[in-house]
C-alpha cells in the first residue's frame, strides 16, 4: 500500500509543532487515496517524543547517539536508510532549517522529485501537485512532482489540530544504519537564545510603535501586546527622537533595518525612511487611524482603527490564548 | 647699560633666526617633501586677489568686532615694521636711520599713533577672548594666544619706552612723537636725569630687540605663523570652480589618503596657516548638530600630526589622528571654506580621507546600502531603474523620451525627484508648468542614473566615475539645447563636475532659472499670490556652490509673496544636513539635526508661514524636521514651484 | 583549503514581476537581476576564510546574461578565480538536483573541498542547492549557516534554527554549506575596485551531463489573490482583533 512518510522534528526531546502540521497535511493527502501515514522520529532517545505522535498509522523510531542534537549528516543518513527500505511514495518535511537540509538531501539521495515552499498539496494521478510560495510571496507556483516525491511544507499551511488527533499507531523500532558510525561532522555544542539585550535584526517578531502612540506613558499598552505576541518592541523615528525608547529599538533608515517574520506597526504613518527599514518583513500588519497612511501600501493586512481601542482588545484575545 | 653693539645684535639675530629655523624645520621639510599641487597658474590674478583679500579684510570683517581689531593689529604691525627696521638697522650699522625718508617726522608720528592703536586692539582682543569668550574659540590653544598678546605688548611698550627715554636723553627728536613725548615729559617730571634716560634708552632698546627676536623665534610653533603663511596660502588658493572636487592625483597611486605625507604641500600650508579662529567651527552644521566634527579641530589635528613628524609611531591617520566618525560627519556644505579668512580647503581633505575609508570598506551600513544600490540600480534607494520615469504617468500628458526624439530642454530629474513621494509632487508640478509654457522638453527615463555628486563627496570616486560616464554617454546620445534640473546636487555635477571629466558643455539650468526666464518671456502667466510672508532656504549646491541666489528670490517676489530672509542666508546659508552622503547615514550622536536647527531659525522670524526651498532633498529633510518639531500648524515647506500658480487662461 | 562559492543571479523581487506567455516562468526580458542575497553572504564568508585561513576562493556561476559582471564583482570582493559553467538547458525554476548535476563535476574538477552558497533563493521551488549538491557530491552539508571558522582539523560551522537556537558543528572533511548570514555583513566593494576588475575574463568550463532522473516541474505561475497594498480589516476593535488573531493562528505566529 502507498505510504506518506512524515519526518518528525524534535528538539530537546520534544516534538516541534511543525510536525503536527505535517501530520495534518499527510492525513489530508492520505485519506482520499486510502494511503497510510508513517511518522519517523530520529533521536538519541526517540521513545519520549514518539509517544506524542498519535495521528499516524505507524510511528517509526530510530535511536542513535549521533541523532541528537540534530546533525544534518546524521539525519540525512538515517532518512536515506529508512526511505530506501520502506519506499514511501511521499515524504514530508517542514520549512525549517532541518527541512532545508533534509528535503533536498532525501530527494537527491533516493532519486525522488521535490517540491519546496508548499502551501497546498494534492495527489493527481502519478504526481504530487503543490502550490508553492515563490519570489518572496509575490507569486504562487503550481508544481507537479512525479511520484515518488518529497515535499517541504510551509508552516501555517495546515492546521496542526488535525495532526494531533488521538489514535493508536503501530510502533516500529528501526535499526540505525552503519553509516551513522562514520560521520564526518559532529555537534560541538548547542547554543540557546540569551535573555536580555535587543538586536532587532535578530527578532523574528517586532511590534513597532509610531508617533500615533502620543506619549511615553502609553507605550506600556503596546509593550504588553508585544510581550503577548512574543515580539520585540520597536519605535519609529519620532518615538525614538522623543526619548520614549532607546535608539537600539529604532526601525528605519536611520535606525535598524529589520526583516522579521511578523511586523506589526501601530500608529506608524509609514514615511519612506521607515518603509525602507521594514518593508521586506515576511508579514506586515498595520494599524493606523488614518486610512490613507502610506504604511498601508507596504502592509499585507491593515485596519484603519484607533490603536487605543485595538490594543486592549488584542491583549485580551492573546492572553486568552 | 651700553647700547647693543653691532656684534651683539648680529649674534642675537643669528640665534633668533637659528631657533626660528629649527622650530620651523619640520614644517619646511614637510612642505618640501609633500606631493605636488599645481597652484602657480594665473599668478597676476592670484596676486590681485591677495591684495584685495588682505587689504580689505573682507572675510575677517564679516565678524565686525574681531575683524576690526585684527585690522588694527595688522596695520599696527605694518607701521611698527619701520621701528624694527630702524632699530636693527642702527644696531647693526651704527649711524643708520630712517631720518632721510621721514623717520623722525611722519613715520615717527605713525609709530606713536599706531603703538596706541595696537595696544587698544590687543586690549580688545584680550577682552574678546577672555570676557566675551565666543564659542568658536572652544578647542583653540589659549596659552598660545596669551603669549602672543604678551609679546606684542612687550614690543609696543618697549618701543614707546625706547622713544620716550631717547627724547628725555636728547638723542631722539620729540616733535613728531606726541605719545613718547608725553611719556618723556612724565619720566623727566618723575626725576629721570640725562644719564638715567640714556641708560633707560639703551635698556629699552635691548628689551625691544629681544622681544622682537623672541617673538620671531616663537612664531614657528604658534598660530602666529599666519603672519608668514597667510599671504602665500591665499595666493595659492584653488582657482577651479567651487563645485569641482579635485580628482585623486594619478601620482598618489591610490584613490584616497591614508598617510599624512600623502597630503600635498598646499594641504600642509593650509594646516600651517590655521589661526584657530574657529569661524569654520561656528559655521559648521555638523558641529552644531553635536557631531564629532570641527573643521578647525580637523585642521589643527592634521597640523599637529605633521609637526610631530613621527610618521608611523603616531598610529594610523584614519581612525587614529582623525576618527572615522569625524570624517563621516561632514555634509560637504562648504560653509567652513566660505568663511575661512585663510582660504583653507577643509572639504577636499575630508573627501580624500573618506576615499580611503571607502576603498577599505570602512563604511557605515546606510551608506553601504546606498552605494550598493547605486552600483546595482543607479539610484540610492535601490528602486528598479525602470521605475525612474513612473512619475510621468501622473502628469496628464506624455513626457518625451529624449533618447527617442530631439528636445529643446533635457530635464535631468535626479533620484529624490524621481522616487521620493514628497519630492515627486514637485517634479510633477514642474512638468505641468513646463507643459503650460509650451517648453519642448524630455527626460532620459531609465537611462538616467544618480548624478554622482554626493557619491563623489562621500568618497566613492570609482562609483562616481561610473555613474558620470553612464550619464555622459546617455546625454551624448540625445539632441538638446540646454539641460534643466530641479536638483541642485545634479546641477552641480552636470554643470561643474562633468565638464571637468571631459563632458559636453551644454548650459545647465536650475529649474528656478528656467521658470524665471519663462515668466519674463511671458510664456508663463501667474495668478497673483496671497502676499503671505515666506522665508527661503538657499540649498548649498545651488547657492554657495553655484551662485544661484537671485532666481529663487525673484520668483518668490514674482509669485506675489513677501520674502523675510533668515539671518543665515545666501553664502551663509545653513545646510539641511543631507549633503555629502549624510542623507544615507544614520544620525546616531546627533543632538540637534541641522534641519531642525534651521526650522527654528525660520520660526524665530515670527511672521513667515512658508518655508520655501528649491531642492528635492530639502523638501524631504524639512518636511521631516517640521514633523519632528511638531510645528505643522506654524510653518509649511513649499518648493518654489508650489508658489507659482498659473493664471486662468 | 579551496573554497568554491556558487553565485546565482535572481530576479529583483522589489521589481514588478510579470508572468511570461508560457505561464510557467516570469517574464525575464525586463526584470532586473541581482546577486542572490544569501549568495552574497556566502561569498563574504568565503573571503573571510581566505583572510583567516588562507583559503583560495573560486567563484562559480552558471553561464548567462550578466554573469561576467557578477563574477568580476566577485574578483573585486576577493575571489582568486572565477569560473562560469556552461550547460545545455534548464527549465524555469529548475529542480535543485538538475542544477547540482551541472555544477558537481566542475566543482570536483576544481579541487574544492568546501562549497558555499546561499541557503535559498526567491525562486528555488525545486529545492535548495546546498543540500542537493551535498547529495550529488556525497559530502555532508549544513543549511542555515551563520558563520564559519577555520579549525586546525577542519571547519567549525554555526547552524541556526528557529527561536534563536543554534548548534556549532565541526566538519572534518569536504562539506557543502548553505549560508544564511556571514560572520560579518558583506563588505562594500568600492567602484574603483569594480572598475579594476572589469578586465577579468571568467574561465569557461562545461557543466556535468544533464540530470537523468525525474524532476518536479513548475507548470504555472500565478499572482496570489490579494494584490498590492494591505487587505483591510473592517469592523470595530473586537472584530479587527479577532481577524488579527485568526491571521496569526493561520500563519503559525501565535506565541508558544
Amino acid at each position: 500500500m502507498a505510504t506518506i512518510l512524515v519526518y518528525v522534528e524534535t528538539r530537546g526531546g520534544a516534538v516541534q509543532p511543525i510536525a503536527f502540521e505535517l501530520l495534518a497535511a499527510a492525513r489530508s493527502l492520505a485519506a482520499p487515496a486510502g494511503w497510510t501515514v508513517e511518522a519517523l522520529v530520529c533521536a538519541a532517545d526517540p521513545a519520549a517524543p514518539a509517544v506524542e505522535i498519535t495521528a499516524a498509522d505507524c510511528v517509526l523510531t530510530m535511536a542513535h547517539p549521533a541523532l541528537s542534537p540534530y546533525l544534518p549528516e546524521a539525519h540525512a543518513a538515517a532518512l536515506q536508510a529508512v526511505v530506501d527500505e520502506r519506499q514511501p511514495d511521499v515524504v514530508l518535511f517542514g520549512y525549517t532549517t532541518a527541512g532545508l537540509d533534509l528535503a533536498p538531501a532525501t530527494a537527491g539521495r533516493t532519486g525522488r522529485t521535490l517540491a519546496a515552499y508548499c502551501r497546498t498539496l494534492a495527489l493527481d494521478g502519478g504526481a504530487l501537485t503543490a502550490s508553492a510560495q515563490v519570489y518572496g510571496g509575490k507569486l504562487i507556483a503550481g508544481i507537479e512532482a512525479p511520484l515518488p516525491a518529497v515535499a517541504c511544507v510551509m508552516p501555517g499551511a495546515f492546521a496542526e489540530d488535525a495532526g494531533r488527533i488521538a489514535g493508536s499507531p503501530e510502533r516500529i523500532v528501526l535499526p540505525a544504519p552503519a553509516t551513522l558510525g562514520a560521520l564526518k561532522t559532529r555537534v560541538l555544542e548547542e547554543l540557546f537564545p540569551e535573555a536580555g539585550g535587543v538586536d532587532l535584526t535578530q527578532a523574528s517578531r517586532i511590534l513597532c510603535v509610531g508617533r500615533g502612540i502620543g506619549e511615553a506613558a502609553k507605550i506600556a499598552g503596546a509593550a504588553e501586546v508585544a510581550e503577548l505576541l512574543g515580539a520585540e518592541l520597536a519605535g519609529s523615528r519620532p518615538v525614538i527622537d522623543a526619548g520614549w525608547m532607546p535608539k537600539a529599538r529604532q526601525v528605519g533608515k536611520s535606525g535598524t533595518k529589520v526583516r522579521p517574520k511578523l511586523y506589526v506597526a501601530v500608529g506608524v504613518s509609514g514615511a519612506p525612511e521607515h518603509l525602507e527599514g521594514m518593508a521586506k518583513s515576511d508579514l506586515i500588519v498595520a494599524i493606523n487611524s488614518d486610512a490613507r497612511a502610506p504604511i498601508f501600501g507596504a502592509a499585507h493586512f491593515g485596519a484603519a482603527i484607533d490603536l487605543f481601542d485595538l490594543l486592549p482588545a488584542l491583549a485580551d484575545r492573546l492572553r486568552a490564548g | 647699560m651700553p647700547m647693543p653693539s653691532p656684534l651683539a645684535v648680529l649674534a642675537l639675530i643669528a640665534v633668533a633666526v637659528l631657533v626660528a629655523g629649527y622650530r620651523a624645520r619640520v614644517l619646511i621639510a614637510a612642505i618640501a617633501r609633500a606631493p605636488a599641487a599645481h597652484r602657480w597658474d594665473q599668478p597676476w590674478q592670484r596676486l590681485g586677489f591677495v591684495a584685495r583679500e588682505v587689504g580689505l579684510h573682507r572675510r575677517l570683517l564679516q565678524i565686525r568686532l574681531s575683524g576690526s581689531f585684527h585690522l588694527m593689529i595688522f596695520c599696527g604691525f605694518v607701521v611698527l615694521f619701520s621701528a624694527i627696521v630702524a632699530d636693527f638697522g642702527a644696531g647693526l650699522f651704527p649711524g643708520f636711520s630712517l631720518h632721510a625718508i621721514g623717520g623722525d617726522t611722519w613715520i615717527a608720528l605713525l609709530q606713536d599713533v599706531f603703538a596706541l592703536v595696537l595696544l587698544a586692539a590687543i586690549g580688545l582682543a584680550i577682552w574678546h577672548r577672555f570676557v566675551i569668550r565666543p564659542a568658536r574659540f572652544a578647542g583653540s590653544r589659549t596659552t598660545d594666544a596669551t603669549l602672543i598678546y604678551l609679546f606684542v605688548i612687550a614690543i609696543v611698550l618697549s618701543m614707546l619706552t625706547e622713544a620716550a627715554s631717547g627724547i628725555a636723553a636728547g638723542n631722539v627728536a620729540g616733535g613728531w612723537r606726541p605719545v613718547s613725548g608725553a611719556l618723556a615729559a612724565a619720566l623727566t617730571g618723575a626725576g629721570l636725569g640725562a644719564d638715567g634716560a640714556a641708560a633707560l634708552h639703551a635698556g629699552a632698546t635691548w628689551v625691544h630687540m629681544l622681544a622682537i627676536l623672541g617673538f620671531l623665534a616663537y612664531i614657528p610653533g604658534s598660530k602666529h605663523r599666519h603672519m608668514f603663511t597667510a599671504i602665500p596660502n591665499i595666493f595659492f588658493r584653488p582657482l577651479t570652480p567651487r563645485g569641482v572636487l579635485p580628482a585623486p592625483p594619478e601620482a598618489r597611486g591610490q584613490v584616497g589618503i591614508s598617510k599624512i605625507e600623502q597630503f600635498t604641500w598646499k594641504d600642509v600650508l593650509d594646516t600651517a596657516s590655521c589661526t584657530e579662529c574657529g569661524r569654520c567651527q561656528a559655521a559648521c552644521p555638523a558641529f552644531a548638530a553635536g557631531q564629532p566634527l570641527s573643521p578647525k579641530k580637523l585642521i589643527m589635528d592634521l597640523r599637529d600630526r605633521i609637526m610631530a613628524d613621527a610618521a608611523d609611531s603616531a598610529g594610523p591617520l584614519l581612525g587614529g589622528t582623525i576618527s572615522e566618525q569625524t570624517l563621516w560627519a561632514c555634509i560637504t556644505c562648504g560653509a567652513c571654506m566660505t568663511v575661512c579668512p585663510l582660504h583653507i580647503e577643509h572639504v577636499p581633505k575630508i573627501v580624500d580621507m573618506r576615499r580611503q575609508l571607502v576603498e577599505e570598506a570602512r563604511v557605515g551600513p546606510g551608506l553601504q546600502d546606498a552605494f550598493a544600490n547605486m552600483q546595482r540600480t543607479g539610484n540610492s534607494m535601490g528602486k528598479p531603474a525602470r521605475q525612474r520615469a513612473r512619475w510621468t504617468k501622473d502628469v496628464g500628458f506624455k513626457v518625451k523620451d529624449a533618447r527617442k526624439e530631439p528636445v529643446d530642454i533635457l530635464w535631468f530629474v535626479g533620484d529624490y525627484a524621481s522616487f521620493d513621494p514628497r519630492a515627486q509632487r514637485i517634479t510633477i508640478a514642474f512638468a505641468k508648468l513646463l507643459h503650460a509654457a509650451g517648453v519642448d522638453f524630455g527626460i532620459l527615463s531609465d537611462a538616467e542614473q544618480n548624478s554622482g555628486n554626493d557619491i563623489r563627496r562621500a568618497g566613492e570616486e570609482g562609483l562616481f566615475q561610473t555613474l558620470a560616464r553612464s550619464n555622459m554617454d546617455a546625454l551624448s546620445e540625445c539632441t538638446f539645447q540646454r539641460i534643466v534640473t530641479t536638483d541642485p546636487h545634479s546641477l552641480n555635477a552636470l554643470r561643474q563636475e562633468y565638464p571637468a571629466l571631459g563632458g559636453a558643455h551644454a548650459p545647465v539650468l536650475h529649474h528656478t532659472d528656467l521658470l524665471l526666464e519663462l515668466i519674463e518671456a511671458g510664456a508663463l502667466k501667474l495668478k497673483p499670490g496671497s502676499g503671505a510672508t515666506v522665508t527661503y532656504h538657499d540649498p548649498c549646491y545651488l547657492g554657495r556652490y553655484n551662485g544661484g541666489f537671485g532666481a529663487p528670490r525673484a520668483l518668490i517676489e514674482r509669485a506675489g509673496y513677501r520674502l523675510h530672509e533668515m539671518p543665515r542666508n545666501r553664502e551663509n546659508s545653513f545646510c539641511c544636513g543631507a549633503g555629502g552622503g549624510r542623507i544615507w547615514g544614520d544620525d546616531t550622536g546627533v543632538t540637534e539635526r541641522p534641519s531642525e536647527n534651521r526650522i527654528k531659525e525660520a520660526l524665530a522670524l515670527g511672521d513667515a508661514t512658508l518655508f520655501v526651498v528649491a531642492c528635492p532633498k530639502d523638501m524631504v529633510m524639512y518636511t521631516a524636521a517640521i514633523e519632528a518639531l511638531d510645528v505643522r500648524g506654524k510653518l509649511a515647506v513649499r518648493d518654489i514651484v508650489d508658489l507659482l500658480e498659473l493664471a486662468e487662461a | 583549503m579551496h573554497a568554491a562559492v556558487v553565485l546565482r543571479l535572481v530576479p529583483d523581487i522589489a521589481d514588478d514581476l510579470e508572468i511570461s506567455e508560457s505561464g510557467n516562468d516570469i517574464d525575464r526580458e525586463w526584470v532586473g537581476m541581482k546577486l542572490n542575497e544569501f549568495d552574497d553572504h556566502a561569498l563574504e564568508e568565503a573571503v573571510l576564510l581566505k583572510e583567516r585561513a588562507g583559503a583560495s576562493v573560486t567563484a562559480v556561476a552558471l553561464d548567462g546574461d550578466g554573469v561576467d559582471k557578477l563574477l568580476q564583482s566577485a574578483i573585486a570582493r576577493g575571489a582568486d578565480r572565477v569560473v562560469k559553467i556552461t550547460y545545455d538547458e534548464l527549465p524555469p525554476l529548475p529542480a535543485a538536483a538538475a542544477v547540482a548535476a551541472i555544477l558537481a563535476d566542475a566543482i570536483q574538477a576544481l579541487g574544492a573541498d568546501v562549497v558555499l552558497t546561499g541557503v535559498q533563493t526567491p525562486e528555488d521551488a525545486g529545492g535548495q542547492l546546498a543540500a542537493a549538491l551535498g547529495a550529488r557530491l556525497g559530502w555532508p552539508h549544513l543549511s542555515a549557516v551563520a558563520g564559519v571558522q577555520p579549525a586546525p582539523d577542519g571547519l567549525i560551522v554555526r547552524q541556526e534554527h528557529s527561536g534563536g537556537y543554534a548548534t556549532r558543528v565541526h566538519a572534518a572533511g569536504p562539506v557543502v554549506l548553505g549560508v544564511q548570514s556571514a560572520s560579518q555583513p558583506p563588505r562594500y566593494v568600492s567602484g574603483s575596485k569594480l572598475r579594476q576588475a572589469i578586465g577579468v575574463k571568467p574561465e569557461k568550463r562545461a557543466g556535468g551531463e544533464a540530470f537523468a532522473g525525474p524532476v518536479a516541474m513548475v507548470r504555472r505561475l500565478a499572482k496570489p489573490a490579494s494584490g498590492g497594498g494591505a487587505a483591510m480589516w473592517k469592523g470595530d476593535a473586537d472584530a479587527v482583533a479577532d481577524q488579527f488573531v485568526a491571521l496569526l493562528r493561520e500563519r503559525g505566529l501565535l506565541k508558544g
